[in-house]
């Protein structure tokens, strides 16, 4: 529910949450404000408090049911990822390379067991794909956009990359940075979940069991 | 190529005077930069005080390639405590580079460091961009399973605080903001991966961080700020009070990355791999920066914001 109210939080402050008298299949595209300052930009005692999604979220906008689909999703990940994680011995705070791995990859099988049959796009819907885009264009078209993209595709490895619904984040490759900007953008995640970028692909990431759960291909150009 | 291997005394005379007279801060003293010869220590080096009570730290950036330059480095902080006992080593991220299977924890940080780790001295990692978070359990890199924390130095009245710029969220903003509000120690020393301030070509300044980050660093009377990210080594000009180091070259090295007449840098190589000593005594930290051949190219003294 926490994530939920994020999430509604997130959409009201990128002003995405806009009434249509209507609601499209497709959103149409919703520019954010290039003066528009992301929360973490601003210091914490100047940030405005989080409006109240029940007060400020028009239910029938079409972006904030796809983000509520979205939270709902992940949630139900998060909720698999804990019930399975929680059958395993908790990793001590400082261990040793051999059990951070057996417990990596002991989390990831249950995981995967428990998502058989998964597909791209279980988690980010078509429709959340496409405001997933929508959302990170502003930043990768911006003034910043070259730098932005550089950070993230600063990766050594060359190789092919195939991405596989719960599979194993590919060893060679390096985790990517997420700029502030793209993350503030984003509905927030829970601590099982991260945001990454495996070349222009944006995806979750499982850290605790090192697998990618989903992801939105061709996130930016 | 900037600063490659500086020879002549005219030239390191030229450098001088072109990097080092800018504009430190009113509460710094940080003092020009005289390079050395090859296994010679140059004129005008500031050496190490190497007193008995003081707190003595070095600082690794990017150095988790486990490669032969790697390694060297290794040797050379381990033939350093030899005579300079610092009692930790702070990491500015890019720790194990690719994969970090059990091997890779041994082959990249394990085996280099094998001589300072035999010797107890204690490792503080932060985590960069090609870093796995699940690093944070590791017990040798002591982060007590956290992505963000902070320790108190086992001498003087310092304190370390380590951020994971890769991913930083709100909370780790408000985190940082409450770690450095409440503490009351004379020396805040804050590391992570990404430069607020870098004159490297490859990355450069991570502006959107500097501007959530920097007003807090400001506020709080922070005096020193290390980061890696870009494989180089600099030493910028005093901003808005702080010191700030870019080390990034403990393994990585990106040669000719830095640009020329930038006026960040008070001193910059991107020609050698290098570490830095550091040595706090009271109100003044005295730094030198070494390369893995065990050449000094930076040295200076510092005075702590108050």
């Amino acid at each position: 529910m926490q994530m939920f109210f994020a999430a509604l939080a997130v959409t009201v402050a990128l002003g995405i949450g806009q009434s249509t008298a209507k609601p499209p299949a497709q959103p149409p595209p919703t520019p954010v404000p290039p003066t528009q300052v992301p929360p973490a930009q601003v210091p914490p005692d100047k940030r405005a408090p989080t409006a109240s999604p029940k007060k400020s979220v028009n239910p029938d906008d079409p972006n904030a049911a796809i983000i509520k689909d979205f939270v709902k999703r992940v949630d139900v990940y998060v909720a698999l990822h804990k019930k399975m994680e929680a059958t395993l011995p908790p990793l001590p705070k400082q261990t040793t390379p051999q059990i951070i791995d057996q417990h990596e990859r002991a989390l990831a099988k249950l995981i995967q067991a428990g998502r058989k049959g998964a597909k791209q796009g279980d988690i980010f819907t078509s429709q959340m794909q496409t405001l997933v885009r929508r959302l990170l264009l502003p930043i990768f078209t911006g003034k910043d956009g070259a730098h932005v993209r550089n950070e993230i595709m600063d990766a050594e490895y060359k190789g092919n990359v195939v991405l596989t619904p719960t599979g194993r984040y590919p060893d060679e490759i390096p985790v990517s940075t997420v700029p502030p900007q793209v993350l503030q953008f984003l509905p927030k995640l829970a601590e099982e979940l991260e945001y990454r970028f495996v070349r222009q692909n944006l995806i979750l990431f499982d850290p605790h069991a090192h697998v990618i759960p989903d992801w939105v291909p061709q996130a930016f150009k | 190529m900037l600063l490659v291997r500086l020879r002549t005394v005219t030239f390191l005379l030229c450098l001088s005077a072109l990097t080092s007279c800018g504009t430190p801060a009113s509460s710094f003293s940080t003092v020009d930069v005289r390079a050395a010869q090859p296994a010679a220590p140059a004129q005008g080096q500031i050496p190490l005080p190497n007193k008995s009570d003081t707190l003595k730290f070095a600082v690794i950036g990017d150095n988790g390639t486990g490669e032969k330059a790697q390694y060297d480095v290794g040797q050379q902080l381990a033939q350093w405590h030899t005579k300079f006992p610092f009692v930790l080593v702070v990491m500015m991220g890019d720790n194990i580079y690719g994969a970090d299977r059990p091997q890779d924890f041994v082959k990249k940080f394990e085996a280099p460091y094998k001589a300072v780790l035999d010797s107890g001295v204690k490792f503080y990692a932060s985590l960069g961009n090609h870093d796995s978070r699940e690093q944070r359990f590791y017990k040798l890199f002591n982060m007590d399973g956290k992505l963000y924390y902070s320790f108190k130095a086992p001498k003087e009245d310092v304190r370390f605080f380590a951020l994971e710029s890769t991913y930083m969220d709100p909370d780790e903003v408000k985190w940082i903001d409450d770690e450095l509000k409440k503490s009351n120690d004379k020396w805040k020393i804050v590391f992570f991966h990404h430069p607020l301030y870098s004159s490297g070509k490859t990355h450069g300044s991570q502006v959107k961080l500097r501007d959530v980050l920097e007003p807090l660093f400001v506020r709080y009377n922070v005096s020193l700020v290390l980061n890696g990210h870009d494989h180089t080594y600099e030493r910028i000009k005093p901003m808005n009070g702080i010191q700030y180091f870019v080390e990034g070259s403990s393994g990585q090295l990106r040669e000719g990355d830095l640009r020329r007449g930038s006026p960040l840098t008070a001193f910059g190589n991107d020609s050698d791999r290098t570490f830095m000593l550091m040595e706090i005594d009271g109100d003044t930290l005295t730094f030198n920066t070494i390369t893995g051949s065990g050449s000094v190219i930076d040295s200076g003294v510092i005075t702590r914001r108050k």
